[in-house]
C-alpha cells in the first residue's frame, strides 16, 4: 500500500473516533506526512534531497505503550505507525481500551494485519521491535527506558502538566473555552489545563473570571457529563474540596465553587500564585498571573505540556515560549492538536524513520 | 501555667476512662475551641454549625490540610510551650499543631498505648530523639514511651550491636521505612532478637519514593529480626491528633482509646458507612483540647464492627495525567 492509501484507510477507521481526534481527513495524514518527512511521498519514492534523492524508511516494528486514561493518545500514537506502514504492536492497559479494538476492527483486512495487541508486555516483544513509544508517568518511561535494548528508537511521554494564560479579555469571553478544555476527558490528558493564569488587569478581576469559568463549567457539564469517579478520586477531591471550603471561610483571598453534590466539577480561586497539581476531573485553579510564571511553576515548571492563551498572538507566545511548553495555542482549542503537533517537542513521525540517500551515477542533480 | 478546667477534666478523664464518655466531653469541647479559635469557628459558621451541638457528630471535622495555612489554636499564642510540624514538600508548606500543655498529650499516650494492651519494654527506638527532632510528634511520642538511652539510631545510623546485646525480649520501635532501612542493611543476614521480642512501625512512605505493603513489610521484619508478623504492630496516628490507634498483624484492624472515635464515612457525604464498607476516615480526638477536636484525614478505610481497616495513606498520592494505566502495569 501506499502512503495515500494508508492515510485514506485510516482516515476511513477513524471516522466514528472524530470527537476523541478531531478532524482526520486522509488530507490530514498526508499533510502530517509533508510537514515532517518534507514529501507526502517520501515512504514511496526517492524524492529530491538537496542535490541527491532520498527516501524515508519506516522502523520494521513499533511498540506503543499506551494507557487507559488517554485513549486518544493511543490512537494518534497508532495511527502513526500504521501510516508509516510500519507493523505495530499496542500494549494496552489492563482493563484493555475499546476504542483501539474498534478503530483496528474498521480497517482493512491488509493494515489489521499490521496491528497486534496485549494487555501483557512479553519481552520479547521489546526486544524485537525497532522503536518504543511510551506513555506514562516519568518513572514508568524511565523503567520501559531502562528495559530496552541500546540502539533502538525510543519516545517516551511522561507527565506533563498544562495550563491556561489569560492575558486580556475584559468580557470574560474565553470562559467557555476554558471550560471546555478543562472539562474535556476529565482532564486525563497532557493537554488538559491543571490552572488558568489570569492577569489581573482591574482589581478583582481574577476572582471574577474564576466565578465565570464556574458557570461556563456548569454549562458544558450539562451536555458533557463527567464520567465515574472512582471512590480514591471522589475522596482525593472531596478533600480539596474541604480543604479549600475551610480556607475560603476565614480567608478573602481563596474562593471555591462546586458544581452539584455529585462532584461534577470544581473552580478554585486562590491568590497564592504557586501552580498546584490538580486532582484532575474537572478541578481547575484560578490565579493571578505572575510576573515570573516559571517560578510560580515551581518543579512543575519542566514538564509543561501545553498553554492555552487569550489572545493567542503571536506577542504573547513568544513571553511564555520560555516556558517550553511542546504546544502554544488559543484558549478553547487546547484539546484539539493537529496532526502536525510536535507531541512533546518532538517530531512524531520524523523521529521514527531513518533516511537512505540516493546519489544517481549520471551525477548530482543541480 | 494553670490547668485550664476543661484539661484537668480530660486528664481526669483519659487516667479513668471509664468516668466519661464522648457523648459528654466532645460537645464541651468544641464549644471551648469555637469559643476560643478564630478559624475553626468561622469554618464552623460557613458550615452552619452553631457553638451548641446535640450529639457530639454534629462537630464538623476540620481538614488536615487545614493545619498547614490557619493557626488552629484554641489557646492565646503566648502560652504556647511546643509546636509539632508535619513534613512538607515546596511550595505546600507544613502544617502545625501548637500546644498549652503537653501533660494531656503524654497521658493519651501512655494510657492509649496500655488500653491497647501493648508490651511495656524495654524498649529501643530506631527514630530520631526530639533532641534531634523537636518538632516531631512522633518523635516525642516515642520519647514518652521510651528513656533517651533507648534511641540507637542517632543521626539515622542504626547501632546494630544494641540490637545484638538485647539479652532479653524488646520492643522495637520505628517508622516502616526505618523498619526497611533497617532489613536493607541487614541484607541476607538475620539479627534474631531474643524470644517475645515485639516490633511497632508508624508511618507511610510518602516522598520515599517507596511503597511495600504492610504484610510484606510485615514479612521482612519477621525475617531479619525473627519477630512473629502477629507480634508487629502498626501505629495509626498524625501531627494533627494527639491520640493513637493500633493494629496488630498484617491484617488487624486499628482500635483506639475511649476518648478518641474513629468514624469511616462517605467523601461525600460525611454520613458513615455501613459495614464493610469504604470511606474517608474522620478522627473525633478528645486529647486534642488545645486545637480542634474533629479531624478530617485524607485516608481511606474500610468500617470493621467497631475500629476500622486502614487501606492506605493519602489519596492525593495516586499518579495522574497520561499515567495511571501504564502505572498499574508497572506496579505488577
Amino acid at each position: 500500500m501506499t502512503t495515500t492509501e494508508r492515510a485514506h484507510a485510516l482516515a476511513a477507521a477513524a471516522e466514528p473516533f472524530r470527537a476523541l481526534l478531531g478532524p482526520t481527513s486522509a488530507a490530514d495524514l498526508l499533510a502530517w506526512v509533508e510537514a515532517e518527512l518534507g514529501s507526502a511521498e517520501a515512504l514511496d519514492r526517492w524524492v529530491p534531497h538537496g542535490r541527491a534523492r532520498t527516501k524515508a524508511l519506516a522502523p520494521g516494528t513499533i511498540l506503543h505503550v499506551v494507557s487507559g486514561n488517554t485513549p486518544h493518545a493511543a490512537l494518534q500514537t497508532l495511527i502513526g505507525g500504521l501510516l508509516l506502514g510500519s507493523r505495530n504492536l499496542v500494549k494496552l492497559p489492563r482493563n484493555g481500551l475499546a476504542e483501539v479494538d474498534g478503530f483496528l476492527s474498521r480497517l482493512p483486512k491488509s493494515m489489521q494485519a499490521l496491528a497486534e495487541s496485549s494487555k501483557d508486555l512479553p519481552d520479547s516483544w521489546l526486544s524485537s521491535v525497532d522503536a518504543v513509544i511510551v506513555y506514562g508517568s516519568d518513572e514508568t518511561v524511565s523503567a520501559l527506558r531502562a528495559r530496552t535494548p541500546a540502539g533502538k528508537i525510543f519516545i517516551g511521554h511522561g507527565h506533563k502538566a498544562s495550563l491556561g494564560i489569560v492575558w486580556d479579555d475584559p468580557e470574560f469571553a474565553s470562559c467557555a473555552g476554558a471550560a471546555r478544555d478543562a472539562s474535556l476527558f476529565d482532564q486525563q490528558g497532557c493537554l488538559s489545563p491543571q490552572a488558568f493564569y489570569v492577569r489581573e488587569s482591574r482589581p478583582g478581576f481574577v476572582r471574577a473570571y474564576a466565578e465565570h469559568l464556574a458557570s461556563a463549567m456548569e454549562h458544558f457539564n450539562r451536555t458533557h457529563p463527567r464520567g465515574p469517579l472512582t471512590l480514591e478520586e471522589k475522596a482525593e477531591i472531596a478533600n480539596l474540596r474541604a480543604a479549600y471550603r475551610f480556607r475560603a471561610a476565614g480567608d478573602l483571598r481563596v474562593a471555591l465553587w462546586e458544581g452539584g453534590g455529585n462532584l461534577d466539577w470544581t473552580v478554585i480561586y486562590e491568590e497564592d500564585l504557586w501552580f498546584n497539581a490538580s486532582p484532575l476531573n474537572r478541578v481547575i485553579f484560578v490565579k493571578p498571573l505572575p510576573e515570573d510564571l516559571a517560578d510560580a511553576m515551581g518543579p512543575a515548571a519542566g514538564h509543561v505540556g501545553a498553554i492555552g492563551l487569550f489572545p493567542c498572538t503571536e506577542e504573547l507566545a513568544g513571553r511564555f515560549a520560555a516556558l517550553r511548553p511542546s504546544r502554544i495555542c488559543p484558549v478553547g482549542r487546547m484539546q484539539d492538536p493537529p496532526w502536525t503537533w510536535h507531541n512533546g517537542g518532538v517530531a512524531s513521525l520524523a523521529s521514527l524513520v531513518k533516511w537512505v540517500d540516493f546519489e544517481p551515477p549520471s551525477g548530482l542533480t543541480a | 501555667m494553670t490547668a485550664h478546667p476543661l484539661e484537668t477534666m480530660l486528664l481526669a478523664w483519659i487516667r479513668s476512662p471509664d468516668t466519661r464518655s464522648p457523648g459528654e466531653v466532645l460537645p464541651e469541647l468544641h464549644a471551648s475551641h469555637f469559643r476560643r479559635n478564630a478559624a475553626y469557628r468561622a469554618f464552623c459558621r460557613s458550615l452552619g454549625v452553631p457553638e451548641q451541638v446535640a450529639d457530639w457528630r454534629q462537630i464538623p471535622c476540620v481538614p488536615q490540610d487545614a493545619f498547614k495555612h490557619a493557626d488552629l489554636r484554641s489557646f492565646p499564642p503566648e502560652e504556647t510551650i511546643k509546636t509539632f510540624r508535619t513534613s512538607g514538600t515546596t511550595g505546600e508548606g507544613f502544617g502545625q499543631h501548637h500546644f498549652r500543655t503537653l501533660e494531656i498529650y503524654e497521658a493519651a499516650v501512655l494510657e492509649g498505648w496500655r488500653h491497647a494492651g501493648l508490651p511495656t519494654g524495654p524498649f529501643l527506638v530506631i527514630a530520631p530523639h526530639p533532641d534531634e527532632s523537636p518538632h516531631s510528634s512522633l518523635s516525642h511520642m516515642l520519647a514518652t514511651l521510651a528513656p533517651r538511652e533507648a534511641f540507637i539510631a542517632p543521626g539515622g545510623e542504626i547501632d546494630f550491636d544494641r540490637l545484638r546485646a538485647a539479652t532479653t525480649s524488646v520492643c522495637l520501635l520505628g517508622t516502616a521505612l526505618g523498619f526497611l532501612h533497617l532489613c536493607e542493611q541487614l541484607g541476607d543476614r538475620r539479627l534474631g532478637l531474643p524470644p517475645g521480642s515485639t516490633a511497632m512501625e508508624t508511618g507511610g512512605y510518602k516522598g520515599s519514593g517507596r511503597n511495600i505493603s504492610r504484610t510484606d513489610l510485615y514479612g521482612r521484619i519477621s525475617h531479619a529480626l525473627g519477630i512473629a508478623p502477629e507480634d508487629i504492630i502498626n501505629e495509626y496516628g498524625m501531627t494533627e491528633l494527639s491520640s493513637q490507634f493500633y493494629a496488630r498483624g498484617p491484617r488487624g484492624r486499628h482500635h483506639g482509646p475511649p476518648w478518641a472515635c474513629a468514624i469511616v464515612a462517605d467523601p461525600v457525604t460525611l454520613q458513615e458507612v455501613g459495614e464493610g464498607e469504604t470511606g474517608i476516615l474522620l478522627v473525633y480526638d478528645a486529647a486534642n483540647v488545645g486545637s480542634v477536636a474533629g479531624i478530617r484525614t485524607q485516608d481511606l478505610a474500610i468500617r470493621r464492627e467497631g475500629s476500622f481497616e486502614l487501606l492506605g495513606r493519602d489519596p492525593a498520592a495516586l499518579p495522574r495525567g497520561c499515567s495511571r494505566a501504564a502505572d498499574e502495569w508497572l506496579a505488577r
